[in-house]
């Protein structure tokens, strides 16, 4: 196994039976709507740290879930943590 | 008394020797000398046993039979090649033990801390190198990864803590004539001694071995202030005399004691890489595991790395050209990057770096393997991704189809006959196996709102009963895939809808479906029916007559669907085009797929019906410039760039890259998806693609490339797809080359441009009426699971069930109640979504959207607890519920699956397309023999 | 003495100034190419390079030491094959010895898709200058007979693309070759020193901020790895970068038997054999964004059931380390190479799995972008405002594998 990824109907499972996902953030100063569309399209934070994120159960549940986890250790953040 | 063969000499093993033992009683020394540890620290015993090159012959027990080759002897690399080829490399067997506490060593500290674990009511799991468990890794799950004598591999899942109490290594000597034969650690020689080995006159030096009788050892040379220090080994190959000095005085006289065998007893190091590998992990290191490391002194002469002949000379050279960090020392010379992994040089490059620096440097960093597993060890366990099949896929086969995947599919490529498979679309009539298309049925309250969010097209004019062409962006503006969209005739509970894409991505389409539906907070259900819907489509002039024959009653015109019962067997029949023929598109239940196109073909013997595969079907649709996704699409495909604006509404509100085709659209276009037509194409057969990735120039200018050719087409010249780049003026060029050939770019299709024989008015009843016949409905081995007895071989068999998409609360009131027959199971998937094994015949009250739908497409095995264990224990790497009655999903053998867990027996559901590989890989791991290991 | 030291290279460290013409962040290989080359091409020798950790030890020190030039897009073809021609006159020009060898690589088709994909790819390559030519099956069981060509019954090879030129050198002789030479004409190069701040005047860049205090500088230059979005944040910049692990390892030592280097898309792997006899295996990158240098079981486990598919005979070699690298990735899997729209800051970064063999080409380029100030026609198409622009670089040849 490898890192395991907590899915809440499912249990932990390994990272392999998921696919990740972004929750967006696009920066409150840009107004122009063509800059903050770009800025969706393909900017990301990118942060060192604890992120919030979503994961899809592809190989069991099939549904999505949002967890957080520290990037630079890869270790999930429990929800009485953060 | 085991025999085994050295080198081809025969060598003698009494019980509980290990290999070195059993060498050393032989007097063969593994690698020609150097310390020997028994520890399994050392680089100094590598042999190669029954092949495998590497293997420390101090942890391996001497077996009858054995052959060992002395393959470092020489000083060379033993060969990368076995000496007989082999073919289809096969895994070692994985065993998965999950447990709260893992502890690494059976030493004192092993066991005080498994003691304290099982004193707090934790399930402990203990590993020792001594009963053949070799700890290659402490990893992120956590996992630990250890070898064992079964030839098994055990991965072990500590629920709370990993303990490492490996104990420590002895510190090996970095003198001249260190590689010497004839010098033992204090350790070893007590073990060696114990085994009945005579060390001769022996010498000790440093730390006196403990446990030794009387007399065994000559002379006791203490090492350290105000004692002694080693200077070197003299001898030829073998040691003959170890000098040693005074500590600290370079002008005392040094003595020369001549010795058969040194014994060293330089200091200890702690072994922790396992904990330093893992330091994010819950991992602690106990007992002399985790003392702090002796340091010896600086070494002045010798041979620092054996593994990579570093010698102290090499570390002062590079430590003057400037490399003075321990990374860039152990890069720059390479030292510690051999099997022992710093074993024998850790110590020493820390001490180097402390005198010459004046900074004690921490060790490098500790990196798996931690003992060398070999590459089919290392792939216990895993398996390479599976390849769903059609329903279609044994008929295929049998019709002599060669298989080829395409987008995570197993599609029939050609039957074999190219040209007539052609010819039966043009002019006459051809199935295609189209069951891979994902499929997914969406309703609810949102629905065309959702929809309308999602697709660029404008939902709101699709009528009931009507279906159209639908692309599907990102939010980039760049076209992810393409599919139909199908509102089905006026429904109760208000609109429902049927959306397929490609087959290549129908393993992304329904998390991209539920990711934006929770993105825009919209109330829909969604159910995936793309395993559960096989789908055949009937092309070519005469496929009205076909489906006639095949007892159709009446069939949708142009962009219309319907449901139609064709040859017994309910069908969706949807009127679109890809081939560019009058086809039919029938989805229908995936159990009944053999069924139908059989009777297909059999209705068809009178026009001479042929099945046509993925090849013919590329250059059909080519002929009339449709793209395919992935081949012809790139990346960066806005609508705009793939000449399909027609399929976009701007003004219809806002939708997934609305803003970014407005955005984009200021800017000015640099290429253009065009047909192309080649006149006078490369002499080839019809079909060869010769011209891919062919250079398209406009005179002297690149100006693209092609990215779709099936050669030939029926009427001469070639059609082709293919980006092409706007001149610096602006302008699409008309008259271009292709691989120096003249080709013109034209813009319609090159087939039946208007689109007539795709259109074709058809009237079924005045077409063939004497042929309306009804077929009986006909689906083979319909089960009942709750009678089903955990007998017998393990077979996978077809699960008649119901798959129901609902609200939460519908379904908890649905549960509640369980309308469906006694004895049937239902599965909560998700909180919105229900398996019950019994056919669709209840409602679901609570939720007027609710999708309830059959599902022909799961397989199912029973197996009694203790085969269900011993498989899961294999292929089963995740924790399992203890309660019985209880529902389990995750990957099985590499497969996603279900598990219902039930006193005494355990049921699996796998996904048809995925059927037959789980059935083979549940066989195979059955089969597979344990070794006799616990 | 073994070979491997005694024509080891030597390193000048000197202390650092309050100011330099140029600052690179970053001592990897890109950061301290752009040294070399504005010192051997530019004679700009008042720079600096500093570098958090020690020289070469982040990706460059932990990739699978890979050159080609089979890209799938023009402009990645021309850029890479001239870094596959510098890397080949690299020995010479630096006369060190970077172990390059030159051993062809095999992208193996086991689908009729991939092998479309490997004929394109040829044609392509041919058109802009890189050599990748089609093969059949038998010519490929020439150019390496101890592939199984069946695949075990399951994957068998349908064709290969070659691309001859494929070659393999010492990641870590690389980097200290390009580092002696800038040191040899003035540059600095500052260890342990990490870059905490960009020193703004207005809207422009004019300096770093270390622990050591503020360094100015006339222009300063991000080649980190692994962690330029941090730097690029410092300039107020969001990039279309996310970072994640890429993970290789090799087996023990063997005698060197065996040839080129083979990649197969659809398993998802690639095997070569080092200059040192090992067995080089890799893959794709994680599938989260991480910044962990963690090694996962799961990533040997899978690499080395893939590879007994097409290379049975490595069942009993032994797997020695496994490593991990952090690398940026772009959206379109190209690199960003120029300028950000904020004065006297350049990026080049986005080297995803790809960063090794752009070493000599991405040093030279930038070094040119910052000495003459114009923007080099080779890394024209690779700015960052492409995606403004839409012009995105997108290249099927790099997505994946290495």
């Amino acid at each position: 196994m490898s890192l395991r990824i907590p899915c809440p109907t499912c249990g932990d499972r390994s990272v392999h039976e998921f696919v990740h996902g972004e929750i967006r953030r696009v920066p409150d100063h840009l107004t122009d709507p063509d800059e903050r569309d770009l800025d969706f399209a393909f900017n990301h934070d990118n942060e060192e740290g604890v992120v919030a994120e979503r994961w899809f159960h592809a190989q069991g549940c099939r549904r999505w879930f949002e967890i957080r986890r520290d990037t630079t250790t890869d270790r999930i953040v429990e929800a009485e943590e953060s | 008394m085991a025999t085994l063969l050295v080198d081809g000499q025969q060598v003698g093993a009494q019980a509980g020797d290990s290999l070195l033992v059993a060498m050393l009683r032989t007097g063969l020394h593994p690698t020609g000398g150097g310390c020997l540890c028994l520890g399994g620290d050392c680089p100094n015993c590598l042999v190669t046993v029954d092949g495998v090159a590497y293997t420390r012959c101090c942890q391996v027990p001497a077996r009858d039979g054995m052959v060992v080759r002395r393959d470092l002897l020489g000083g060379e690399e033993p060969t990368l090649l076995p000496d007989e080829s082999l073919s289809a490399g096969k895994a070692a067997p994985v065993r998965h033990v999950h447990c709260d506490t893992v502890v690494i060593g059976k030493g004192d500290s092993g066991r005080e801390a498994a003691r304290e674990a099982r004193n707090a009511d934790l399930s402990v799991v203990t590993l020792d190198a001594r009963d053949g468990q070799h700890v290659t890794g402490v990893y992120p799950g956590p996992l630990v990864v250890a070898s064992d004598q079964a030839g098994r591999v055990l991965h072990v899942h500590p629920r709370r803590e990993i303990v490492v109490a490996t104990g420590a290594a002895e510190i090996q000597p970095v003198v001249p004539g260190s590689d010497l034969e004839g010098l033992v650690t204090a350790r070893a020689a007590a073990e060696l001694v114990a085994a009945g080995i005579d060390l001769g006159h022996a010498v000790v030096v440093g730390e006196r071995p403990a446990g030794l009788p009387e007399g065994t050892l000559a002379k006791h040379f203490p090492i350290g202030q105000d004692s002694w220090e080693l200077l070197r080994f003299e001898g030829d190959g073998r040691v003959e005399a170890v000098v040693v000095r005074r500590q600290g005085d370079a002008d005392a006289t040094e003595e020369r004691i001549e010795s058969d065998t040194a014994v060293l007893g330089l200091g200890r190091n702690p072994r922790n890489a396992l904990a330093r590998m893992a330091s994010d992990l819950p991992v602690r290191a106990v007992g002399s595991a985790a003392a702090e490391p002796d340091l010896p002194p600086c070494p002045t002469e010798g041979t620092v790395c054996p593994c990579s002949g570093v010698t102290v000379a090499d570390l002062d050279d590079v430590w003057e050209r400037g490399f003075h960090e321990m990374e860039l020392l152990k890069r720059a010379t390479l030292a510690g990057t051999g099997t022992c992994q710093g074993g024998v040089c850790l110590p020493y490059l820390r001490s180097f770096l402390l005198e010459r620096g004046g900074r004690l440097q921490p060790a490098f960093t500790a990196r798996p393997l931690n003992r060398q597993l070999t590459v089919r060890e290392l792939a216990a366990g895993a398996h390479t991704a599976v390849t769903a099949r059609s329903p279609l896929h044994d008929e295929h086969l049998s019709l002599g189809a060669r298989m080829d995947r395409a987008g995570g599919w197993w599609r029939p490529w050609t039957y074999g006959r190219k040209d007539d498979e052609y010819r039966s679309v043009r002019e006459r009539v051809s199935l295609g196996d189209v069951s891979s298309l994902g499929k997914m049925a969406i309703s609810g309250p949102d629905a065309e709102a959702f929809l309308e969010r999602i697709v660029p097209t404008k939902v709101a004019t699709i009528r009931p009963g009507r279906c159209r062409y639908v692309l599907m962006l990102d939010e980039r503006a760049y076209l992810l895939d393409d599919g139909m969209l199908c509102r089905e005739a006026d429904q109760d509970g208000g609109d429902r809808f049927f959306l397929t894409s490609t087959s290549g991505g129908s393993g992304f389409f329904e998390l991209w479906l539920r990711d934006w539906a929770e993105a825009f907070g919209c109330d829909v259900r969604i159910l995936n029916q793309t395993a559960s819907l096989a789908a055949i489509n009937v092309t070519g002039p005469q496929a009205a007559r076909l489906l006639a024959r095949a007892g159709a009653g009446e069939l949708p015109s142009f962009g219309r669907h319907r449901q139609v019962r064709i040859a017994g067997v309910d069908c969706r029949v949807v009127r679109l085009s890809f081939t560019g023929e009058l086809s039919y598109e029938l989805h229908h239940p995936a159990a009944d797929a053999r069924t139908l196109w059989r009777r297909l073909l059999a209705a068809g013997a009178g026009f001479n019906v042929q099945p046509h595969g993925l090849e013919t079907l590329l250059r059909l649709r080519l002929e009339k410039g449709h793209i395919v996704i992935g081949q012809d699409t790139d990346y960066d495909s806005t609508p705009r760039r793939l000449a399909h604006e027609w399929a976009v509404n701007l003004n219809k509100g806002d939708f997934v890259g609305r803003q970014a085709l407005l955005r984009t659209n200021k800017l000015p276009l640099d290429k253009r998806l065009v047909a192309l037509r080649v006149e006078e194409p490369p002499a080839g057969q019809a079909g060869d693609p010769s011209a891919e990735g062919a250079a398209i120039h406009d005179g002297e200018r690149y100006a693209g490339y092609v990215t779709s050719d099936a050669g030939t087409a029926a009427g001469g010249g070639a059609p082709m797809l293919g980006w092409l780049y706007l001149d610096p003026e602006g302008n699409l060029p008309r008259d271009v080359t292709v691989d120096g050939r003249a080709a013109r770019r034209v813009d319609g299709p090159i087939y039946d441009p208007e689109g007539a024989r795709a259109r074709a008015a058809v009237d079924i009843v005045s077409e063939s009426p004497e042929n309306v016949r009804e077929f009986p409905l006909a689906r083979p081995e319909a089960t009942d699971l709750a009678d089903e007895a955990p007998t017998g071989p393990p077979r996978l068999r077809r699960l008649e069930a119901t798959r129901v998409s609902a609200t939460t609360a519908a379904l908890d009131a649905v549960v509640d109640d369980s309308p469906w027959p006694a004895g049937a199971l239902a599965f909560r998937t998700a909180s919105d979504e229900l398996l019950v094994t019994a056919t669709p015949d209840f409602e679901v009250a609570g939720d007027p959207h609710a999708i309830v739908e059959p599902e022909t497409a799961f397989s199912y095995v029973w197996l009694d607890e203790a085969t269900a264990e011993r498989f899961l224990d294999r292929e089963c790497e995740w924790r399992r519920p203890n309660a019985r009655r209880a529902l389990a999903q995750g990957e099985v053998a590499g497969i996603p699956a279900k598990l219902w867990f039930e006193a005494g027996r355990t049921l699996i559901l796998v996904p048809a397309p995925f059927a037959a590989v789980f059935e083979r890989r549940l066989t195979g791991s059955l089969g597979e023999t344990d070794g006799g290991a616990p | 003495m073994n070979e491997f030291v005694e024509r080891q290279m030597k390193l000048t460290w000197r202390p650092p100034k309050k100011s330099y013409d140029v600052v690179i962040v970053g001592a990897g290989g890109h950061g301290l190419a752009t040294a070399y080359y504005l010192a051997t091409r530019h004679g700009m020798s008042n720079v600096a390079v500093f570098e958090r950790g020690y020289i070469g030890g982040g990706n460059s020190g932990r990739n699978t030491t890979i050159i080609r030039a089979n890209y799938g897009i023009p402009a990645a073809v021309r850029f890479y094959q001239r870094s596959v021609d510098l890397y080949r006159g690299l020995e010479e020009e630096t006369g060190r010895w970077l172990m390059h060898q030159q051993k062809g690589i095999l992208w193996m088709a086991h689908s009729q898709a991939a092998v479309r994909a490997e004929r394109m790819r040829a044609k392509l390559n041919t058109e802009f200058g890189a050599q990748t030519e089609w093969v059949e099956p038998r010519q490929v069981r020439e150019l390496c007979p101890e592939l199984d060509i069946e695949g075990g019954g399951r994957w068998p090879v349908l064709g290969a693309s070659y691309h001859p030129q494929g070659a393999t050198a010492r990641h870590d002789r690389v980097v200290w070759a390009l580092a002696e030479g800038a040191m040899e004409r003035g540059a600095h190069v500052h260890q342990n020193t990490p870059v905490e701040g960009l020193v703004l005047d207005g809207e422009r860049v004019t300096g770093v901020r270390t622990a050591a205090g503020d360094v100015a500088a006339g222009a300063v230059v991000s080649a980190v790895g692994g962690h330029v979005s941090r730097i690029a944040a410092m300039a107020g910049l969001r990039l279309p970068i996310r970072t994640h692990r890429l993970q290789a390892f090799v087996t023990n030592h063997y005698q060197q038997q065996f040839g080129p280097i083979v990649a197969s898309s659809e398993l998802f792997f690639y095997a070569s054999q080092t200059a040192r006899g090992e067995m080089l295996l890799g893959a794709e990158i994680d599938p989260q964004p991480s910044f962990s240098y963690r090694s996962s079981h799961d990533f040997v486990q899978d690499v080395c059931r893939r590879a007994l598919c097409l290379l049975p005979f490595m069942s009993n070699l032994r797997v020695l380390r496994q490593w991990t690298g952090v690398c940026d990735m772009s959206p379109d899997y190209s690199p960003i190479m120029g300028q950000t729209g904020v004065n006297g800051f350049y990026l080049t970064t986005g080297w995803g799995t790809w960063g090794f063999k752009a070493i000599p080409a991405g040093g030279e380029q930038m070094a040119e972008l910052i000495a003459t100030g114009e923007v080099p026609e080779l890394i024209a198409p690779f700015g960052l405002d492409r995606f403004a622009r839409d012009r995105t670089m997108a290249d099927r040849g790099s997505a994946g594998t290495h």
